[in-house]
């Protein structure tokens, strides 16, 4: 499944990430040029701090929208709900019927083909939102839509999260 | 007299409390529990549509009134479900599925009626299992120009479409459409669908919601280089549909068979290949006066999602750009939904990304109101 808003989440969250780490090295700067002792005059929030230790996944992390495997997903990450990028969290199963995706791999510069299959069985796993829409078509091109519940078929038809699987190296 | 220590302490205080009961005002009267009715109907109700993507059985449909800046109800919708009104306003009709244990069991598909004056549920159809789960469109249940039909959108993935009569309640028919989807409903028996090829179907149906005949267009769109939006717009002689690339193919239903209008773009030749529309639902069109709303946005291939960060304006019959909008300026993030009133003195309603809705007066772009947060995930509005 799919969807457009995860983008702002998507974005709100880097950029709340940001700020964040930002907000950290201010009062990292802040202990070391007055101490300690003044720490608490500083309009700092040092929650944060514990946040600073947690850095975002970057674009090559499976729980980043950005990973190149997920260029027209459209749904939750698996990986941010008990599964991986290729496996579903337990106790879901897993959807026959996919919609595909041709995704370019930095990595090694080549164009891929990527199932995307939903895990079914639970409702939304509701982490990591991530919308992508490269050669996405509208549902009366099935195979390429990322708009329909594709746990449609599955006898637990509930849409939990999905995963970007490898199908082979995308002919020019 | 003597008064011990303690109680001359306490004196003034049990005077000075003596003092207030004096001036209490009488206890509130006891109140009567009631359940709220609806005022009559206006023009500027608009029922919005929440997914609820991260909790997805729990869809909803509110009922907001756009001059009191009020929510006036809610329709419970179940999980991921298509809407629609019947044509004279009166009854929401949702399509959807319930899981028999909540968010897992035997799936029901249903076809849920609300009495629009009550937000009473009146009635339901439960449905085969094959209701398409999918995001929102005009088209995936529709009545039938009179209301004596209901089409619902079926994808398994085979496609087909059931035939209703939401009268008597009863599943009537099944039609195969050989792939293509979508239930596009014109005059009081017809029905046509997209085909993955940009071509038509329209299936005629008998007096018993059966196939009585079909046939099938040539492409009107070249779905590999610019497919239309699955979400129409309803016109005067039928709907009009929007390309990724911002082509409006506008379709006159009113004959046996569709009409394709010659299509025409949004953008100038400097705008194509910048500029673009993107949303959940791209567009509204005021039918009396011609005015088209369609969020537009600075993007390339694969940004036909994104939201609009500009409202642009045309009339629909000379083509001709009235307007344009920016929304980011007004505090607003981009623009996922629009629909519009029908009456003389419009609104434009709005939906954003941050899932606000917007209150626009609709001639003349003025932001009357912003409601922060109006649901979890807005994608679709609808306006009798």
């Amino acid at each position: 499944m799919m969807r457009t808003l995860d983008r702002l989440f998507e974005l709100s969250t880097r950029s709340l990430a940001q700020r964040t780490s930002r907000r950290s090295l201010l009062a990292s700067l802040g202990q070391l040029l007055t101490g300690a002792a003044l720490l608490p005059l500083l309009p700092i929030d040092r929650s944060s701090r514990a946040n600073a230790a947690e850095a975002p996944p970057g674009p090559e992390s499976p729980e980043n929208c950005q990973y190149w495997k997920y260029c027209a997903i459209d749904g939750y990450l698996c990986s941010c709900c008990g599964g991986s990028s290729t496996s579903c969290p337990p106790g879901t199963s897993s959807s026959p019927i996919t919609w595909i995706g041709t995704c370019h791999n930095p990595g090694d510069k080549r164009d891929y083909i990527v199932s995307y299959n939903d895990c079914c069985g639970k409702t939304s796993c509701g982490n990591c939102e991530c919308n992508r829409n490269e050669r996405e078509k509208p549902m009366y091109r099935p195979s390429r839509n990322n708009d329909l519940n594709w746990c449609m078929a599955n006898a637990d038809a509930n849409y939990h999260c999905t995963v970007s699987v490898i199908l082979g190296v995308a002919e020019k | 007299m003597r008064v011990p220590h303690a109680l001359s302490a306490l004196l003034p205080c049990l005077l000075l409390t003596a003092g207030a009961a004096a001036a209490t005002p009488p206890p509130l009267p006891a109140e009567h529990l009631t359940v709220e009715q609806l005022p009559a109907q206006t023009p500027h109700w608009v029922y919005i549509y929440d997914d609820a993507f991260a909790n997805e059985i729990d869809a909803r449909i509110y009922l907001f009134d756009g001059d009191s800046f009020r929510r006036l109800g809610q329709i419970g919708a179940g999980f991921d479900p298509a809407y629609n009104l019947s044509p004279d306003g009166a009854t929401t009709v949702v399509a959807t599925t319930y899981f028999a244990r909540g968010s897992r069991g035997t799936r029901t598909d249903v076809v849920e009626f609300t009495d629009n004056r009550t937000l009473s549920v009146s009635g339901e159809i439960v449905l085969p299992p094959k209701r398409a789960q999918t995001s929102p469109s005009l088209f995936l249940v529709a009545y039938s120009s009179d209301a004596h039909f209901l089409y619902v959108s079926y994808v398994t993935p085979e496609a087909s479409f059931g035939v209703l009569d939401p009268l008597h309640r009863t599943v009537l028919s099944e039609i195969d459409t050989a792939g293509c989807m979508l239930v596009i409903p014109s005059g009081p028996n017809r029905v046509s669908s997209i085909c993955e090829s940009g071509r038509l179907l329209t299936v005629t149906l008998d007096a018993q919601g059966r196939e009585a005949s079909r046939t099938m267009s040539a492409a009107f769109f070249d779905p590999d280089k610019d497919p239309v939006f699955v979400q129409g717009v309803r016109t005067p002689e039928g709907y009009a549909f929007l390309s990724f690339l911002g082509e409006v193919h506008a379709i006159d239903f009113r004959g046996a068979q569709p009409v394709f209008l010659p299509p025409w773009s949004l953008m100038s030749v400097a705008e194509k290949g910048h500029w673009r529309p993107g949303a959940e639902q791209v567009w509204a069109l005021h039918r009396g006066l011609g005015r088209l709303y369609v969020p537009m946005h600075q993007g390339g291939e694969g940004t036909h999602k994104d939201g609009g960060t500009e409202i642009w304006v045309f009339d629909i019959a000379s083509h001709r750009r009235l307007a344009r909008w920016p929304v980011q300026a007004q505090g607003l993030s981009r623009v996922v939904a629009v629909e519009v009133s029908q009456d003389a003195a419009p609104i434009l309603f709005a939906t954003t990304e941050r899932a606000d809705l917007a209150v626009f007066d609709a001639l003349s772009g003025h932001l009357r109101h912003l409601e922060k947060h109006i649901a979890q995930t807005p994608w679709m509005l609808l306006i009798p």
